[in-house]
């Protein structure tokens, strides 16, 4: 299977200061691979890099989207390749409504606002539409609005950073059931999927979205991957130690 | 090093400029007959000669009066020199009468002129008025001083949108506008004045302007400056004296190199349950702009001002200073106050451009927001203009 993206040999710096060292990752067209790690150990910068974001300056390395390198592509190219991020923390932007940022999607693709309906109904969204973009929204919703501009861009690959961190268990159920919409190309269809990375540290969100691969982060780089479920085990039962451990004494005997 | 800000006294002499004797007035004229290139002058501040949605016009070009025309029985409109001659108690109860003649040399100077140029616009009793009145001070001469003194009495129970557009003809850099404005607005009345300026870049500007509310009145003043002047300085009173009474001021200034705006404004706060609201809005793209205004509450009452302004691009003498202020003399008065003044943050940039939009669409949308925040019930024109100033925001200003 070809892959969607490829990162090789990545040092990424920010204010002058690496904080990514040597990240190597592949991640085939169709997969949807978990991103686990302590907090700090580079998880949201990596993806904020893949995205584009100017404080993430790359040093060295590449990075490879459906067989182009992008390295020294801007945000918006990489949006307008089908990159797109949900972050945990956006900024709020007064006076700017989120009806606006789903007019210029819908824009780019006028199908898809139809296709949304039935889900915006259902999951009461359009209490966000006329709102400035994040303003006073708790922390649920804030995941809520971010994955619906997802869903209306219908990103090629899709990255979403925490998604299950610091909701309830009522909203969690409308953002699992709407990552899991994010990722599937034809609901009739399960096997078919985009591709994408979700951080997250419960792994809560896995319960919707299958993962089909874990990727461990400390300090800055990839120490290693596996079976998403089997290394989310391991983290929850051992810490993060014993994870790398067991990772790396698998990869050793390989 | 910064300038320090100047007081806002006038600082040029009048009679450097053309003055005009005012002693003729020539026949008014239709809409209808102004040429193109006025009509399309004047279009750009939101009067229309060819729109069947306008309740009647108004034009003043550089020194006389060429249309004072209404569609609506119930609103009347003259010229104000005939108004005068008209109705004796104009003079008695409105004329100056909100407005001290000798305030500086500007008021000085408009109560001396011999035919005074300007509208009298009354809306009568219950006339609720449906499309908004439009009323043009147009300098279509160079190194005009045109003076200006207009009158609108909203009485009891009527309703009135008015739209006042100031311009100068494209090819015209240089000049003075002077205008003294009384607006008496009565018992459940309400009068909506957007103002839209749109003046050569050597204009020095000097809007004296003055309004009463009467009971259960509402007052609401939309200013937009969308090619500023060389100076202009602006500092409306408002007198709250009915009970319940309510005012409303927006402003949006966008300041480019070498201009020099103060944008204030006064509100007293008399009647009881009176409510008023000043905000300002500033984009900084050279020049010096200073907000300011104070709200001053002597009831129970409740009154918030609030000025924020963006920095684009200052260059190395331009700023924005802020200073709202209140004044409380009652133990009921709530009020507020509030500024900010800061630059667009390239998170927020960003963060659009990560769902596809082009780095300068979002610009744009970040400053049309900051300008609309907040602001409910703008005008299509207005809100025209708010685009305009995005727009060019969001491109720069050319040197």
């Amino acid at each position: 299977m070809k892959n969607i993206l490829e990162i090789h040999d990545l040092n990424v710096s920010v204010n002058g200061e690496e904080i990514l060292h040597k990240i190597n990752l592949e991640v085939p067209e169709g997969e949807v691979h978990a991103v686990f790690g302590p907090n700090g150990s580079g998880k949201t910068s990596l993806m904020m890099t893949i995205m584009g974001f100017s404080n993430y300056k790359i040093t060295s390395g590449k990075i490879i989207f459906e067989g182009n390198d992008i390295t020294d592509l801007g945000l918006t190219e990489r949006a307008r390749l089908g990159i797109a991020v949900a972050l945990q923390r956006p900024p709020t932007i007064k006076g700017v409504r989120l009806r606006q940022v789903l007019d210029y999607a819908y824009s780019q693709n006028p199908e898809i606002e139809k296709e949304l309906q039935e889900l915006i109904k259902a999951n009461n969204l359009e209490k966000f539409f006329e709102r400035d973009i994040n303003d006073g929204l708790s922390g649920g919703e804030i995941r809520r609005a971010e994955l619906l501009q997802l869903l209306a861009t219908r990103p090629k690959f899709a990255m979403l950073d925490e998604p299950d961190s610091g909701v309830d268990i009522e909203a969690l159920e409308l953002i699992g059931e709407m990552a899991k919409r994010l990722f599937s190309i034809d609901i009739c269809h399960p096997a078919d999927r985009r591709s994408g990375l979700i951080i997250t540290h419960t792994g809560q969100i896995l319960d919707s979205v299958y993962a089909d691969k874990a990727h461990v982060m400390l300090e800055g780089t990839i120490e290693g991957c596996g079976n998403a479920q089997i290394v989310l085990d391991t983290i929850c039962d051992a810490g993060y130690s014993q994870c790398l451990t067991c990772i790396k004494r698998k990869a050793h005997q390989s | 090093m910064t300038e320090t800000t100047w007081s806002p006294s006038g600082d040029f002499k009048i009679k450097d400029f053309v003055v005009d004797s005012g002693t003729f007035q020539p026949s008014l004229i239709a809409p209808n007959q102004f040429s193109k290139v006025d009509a399309q002058e004047l279009a750009e501040v939101g009067v229309f000669f060819d729109s069947d949605e306008r309740s009647g016009t108004f034009v003043v070009q550089d020194h006389h009066t060429l249309c004072a025309q209404s569609n609506v029985e119930g609103v009347e409109v003259l010229p104000i020199a005939e108004a005068l001659k008209k109705y004796d108690w104009l003079a008695e109860k409105y004329y100056w009468k909100l407005i001290d003649p000798d305030t500086n040399k500007i008021t000085r100077w408009c109560a001396d002129q011999k035919i005074p140029q300007g509208y009298f616009i009354r809306v009568k009793a219950g006339e609720k008025v449906e499309y908004p009145y439009q009323a043009a001070l147009y300098t279509a001469n160079a190194n005009i001083a045109q003076a200006i003194h207009n009158i609108v009495i909203i009485e009891d129970d009527a309703e009135l949108t008015l739209i006042t557009g100031c311009a100068t003809h494209h090819e015209i850099t240089s000049g003075v506008h002077m205008a003294v404005s009384e607006q008496f607005i009565g018992k459940r009345a309400r009068l909506t004045n957007t103002m839209v300026h749109s003046w050569g870049p050597k204009l020095s500007v000097r809007p004296h302007s003055a309004t009463v509310v009467e009971e259960d009145g509402v007052f609401e003043s939309n200013y937009v400056s969308l090619r500023p002047a060389a100076d202009i300085r602006s500092a409306p009173k408002t007198w709250l004296n009915g009970d319940r009474a309510s005012a409303s001021y927006y402003s949006v200034i966008l300041g480019s190199k070498g201009s020099q705006i103060l944008s204030g404004g006064e509100v007293y706060l008399n009647g009881e349950d009176t409510s008023a609201e000043l905000a300002h809005r500033a984009i900084c793209t050279g020049g010096q702009i200073t907000q300011t205004g104070i709200l001053t509450g002597s009831n129970r009452c409740r009154a918030h001002i609030d000025c924020s302004g963006m920095i684009l691009d200052p260059g190395k003498k331009g700023f924005i200073e802020s200073t709202p202020g209140v004044r409380s003399q009652h133990p009921e008065a709530m009020m507020s106050h509030e500024a900010s003044i800061g630059k667009i943050a390239p998170e927020q940039v960003e963060y659009l451009q990560s769902r596809g939009i082009e780095e300068r669409e979002a610009i744009s949308m970040i400053i049309r927001g900051f300008l609309n925040a907040d602001i409910e019930g703008l005008g299509e024109e207005l809100d025209a203009r708010i685009d305009e100033i995005a727009e060019l925001s969001g491109h720069g200003e050319p040197d």
